[in-house]
């Protein structure tokens, strides 16, 4: 049923997926976001939501 | 494997169909920047700016360009950006683990179709009332509002953005290369006509064009709606621009440097026009702001810039329809589809022309959808799958994988989905702008977000998990399985 094309098709996906599982099974992924990203990016909501609310947007 | 083997694999990891490598993807921080920018600052942020124009001054039009767009962008981006720059799986084939093999498709007709329907209508509209005022111009006689000439204009935009998509994308591809940096030179020579005529103070000082209702906290709060539902308009695309980043960090930061920072400052600028020129249609500014000759050009540029925008979303929308759509839409030949897939904007210009001046009402309508499937996403993968995607249950086939859910839709989600979309009609209804007092203060999109969030999340632990659907870990406790290991079904 399954055409040589599709087998190293199958094979290429699982290359693909087991490269990421290699890096999931390291300690630290390269360029993920970390607990400091997160906080930066509330932070910055806040003040920007805040900022721009009492500035300009207090009706 | 032979070399022209690999070539065609990677192309179709380009394409979709498998998760491209890190050592593939091609967009650092800044070459992402660059294509979100180019891709925010679009015919779009004309009409987001005017409409936000009809609600509020400048002043507090300003705040709620920041404050929707902030939010709108963030949410949109956690839930696509963050899993899609981590794996390098196309959107709506992640999409799979939440919603099912099929569920995945009703969300892609829902959320991509539908909005690229509409769109092609609304700018193709535009098109048509570029050509209105170019004539008005150019004969010094008065504009035609939905009259013939604009009709035709819209009709001829449609035939010819699908004409074009027909051929390929390589044309459009170069035509898009200069568009940005053109709308920008007519931003900027609007807000020198704006300037020479009006002091800053006398322009945060301009009054709303029309307030529809006498409390300024209700009109102010749908200014924000109108914002969070332009940023929330990006979710049906950024993941799939995100998963060519390097990494998960460069896939979500210059979000707020594109999507956001420059949409807000162009929406600025269409504000800055609209409140001072009168009118909440970018083409009338074209007209009225700089005499003929930056009218014709300005005009010029964007009908043509319109068109671009208009081959791009139907290239990509019937692309994405053919991918997910199986066998039977992909032996159709190519043209066919397109043909097909403008029968309904044709339609919207002919029936339903109003959408243009009321663009808003479909914007927002559209955010009823994508705030609930925002939240949905969060939910999933940040409280349901710890930030863990099991990529050989996305990728196994529906008959094999723990993402078949019930018949290849996951009830929970799409439950969860009417739920978001319900509250978001029942606070804030798009259509009529009826409201409750509890809008005012949370707007319609974040309780969609939140409600649709917490009935995935709820249900999920009480029933799927139970069940055995999507490969959900048990408590909070991380699976092994759920992680990707040792699961080779």
């Amino acid at each position: 049923m399954n055409s040589q094309v599709d087998v190293e098709r199958a094979q290429d996906l699982d290359r693909r997926i087991r490269a990421y599982e290699e890096l999931e099974s390291r300690a630290d992924w390269p360029g993920a976001l970390s607990a400091g990203d997160f906080i930066a990016l509330t932070l910055l909501t806040l003040v920007m939501v805040a900022g721009a609310y009492f500035l300009g947007g207090h009706p | 494997m032979s070399q022209s083997r690999e070539q065609e694999f990677r192309l179709s990891a380009e394409r979709g169909d498998t998760p491209l490598l890190p050592s593939e993807r091609v967009w650092g921080f800044w070459g992402f920047a660059y294509a979100n920018s180019a891709l925010a600052v679009a015919t779009w942020v004309f009409l987001i700016g005017g409409a936000t124009a009809l609600f509020v001054g400048p002043l507090q039009g300003i705040s709620a360009i920041v404050i929707g767009n902030i939010i709108g962008v963030i949410l949109a981006a956690s839930s696509t950006c963050l899993p899609c720059g981590k794996y390098g799986v196309e959107q709506f084939t992640y999409l799979r683990s939440m919603f099912g093999i099929n569920g995945s498709r009703l969300v892609y007709v829902l959320s991509v179709v539908v909005l690229t329907m509409g769109w092609l209508a609304v700018l193709g509209l535009m098109c048509g009332r570029a050509l209105d005022n170019l004539e008005t111009l150019v004969q010094h006689s008065q504009p035609d509002g939905d009259g013939w000439l604009v009709t035709a204009g819209a009709l001829l935009a449609i035939v010819l953005a699908a004409l074009v998509a027909m051929r390929g994308p390589d044309m459009i591809r170069r035509l898009s290369a200069v568009i940005a940096p053109s709308l920008i030179l007519i931003m900027l020579a609007l807000m020198y006509f704006i300037s020479q005529r009006f002091s800053f103070a006398e322009l945060l000082a301009m009054p709303p064009l029309q307030p529809p209702f006498a409390d300024q906290r209700i009109n102010f709060m749908i200014a924000v709606e109108i914002n969070i539902a332009a940023g929330f308009s990006w979710w049906p695309y950024i993941g799939n621009l995100s998963r060519l980043c390097s990494n998960q960090r460069t896939a979500f930061w210059p979000n707020l440097v594109g999507i956001f920072g420059a949409a807000a400052l162009g929406e600025t600028v269409s504000l800055f026009a609209a409140s001072t020129l009168g009118s909440s249609d970018p083409t009338a500014w074209m007209r009225l702001a700089g005499g003929v000759g930056f009218g014709v050009v300005a005009l010029g540029f964007l009908a043509l810039a319109n068109l671009t925008g208009m081959v791009n979303i139907l290239y990509t929308a019937v692309i994405g329809l053919r991918q997910l759509a199986g066998e039977r839409l992909r032996s159709v030949r190519w043209g066919v589809l397109i043909g097909l897939f403008c029968v309904i904007p044709v339609l919207i210009v002919l029936c339903f022309p109003g959408i243009y001046d009321g663009f808003f009402i479909f914007l927002v309508w559209t955010s009823a959808l994508n705030s609930a499937l925002a939240g949905i996403g969060i939910a999933d993968y940040f409280f349901l799958r710890q930030q863990r995607v099991n990529l050989r249950h996305v990728y196994a086939t529906q008959g094999a994988s723990p993402v078949r859910f019930c018949k290849g839709f996951n009830p929970i989600a799409l439950l969860a989905l009417v739920a978001g979309f319900a509250i978001y009609v029942v606070v804030f209804n798009p259509q009529t702008l009826a409201n409750t007092s509890f809008f005012t203060f949370a707007s319609a999109s974040l309780p969609s977000c939140l409600l649709a969030g917490l009935v995935h999340y709820g249900l999920t632990r009480l029933l799927a998990v139970r069940l055995g659907w999507g490969g959900y870990s048990k408590g909070t406790e991380r699976n092994i399985e759920a992680a990707g290991f040792g699961a080779k079904d």
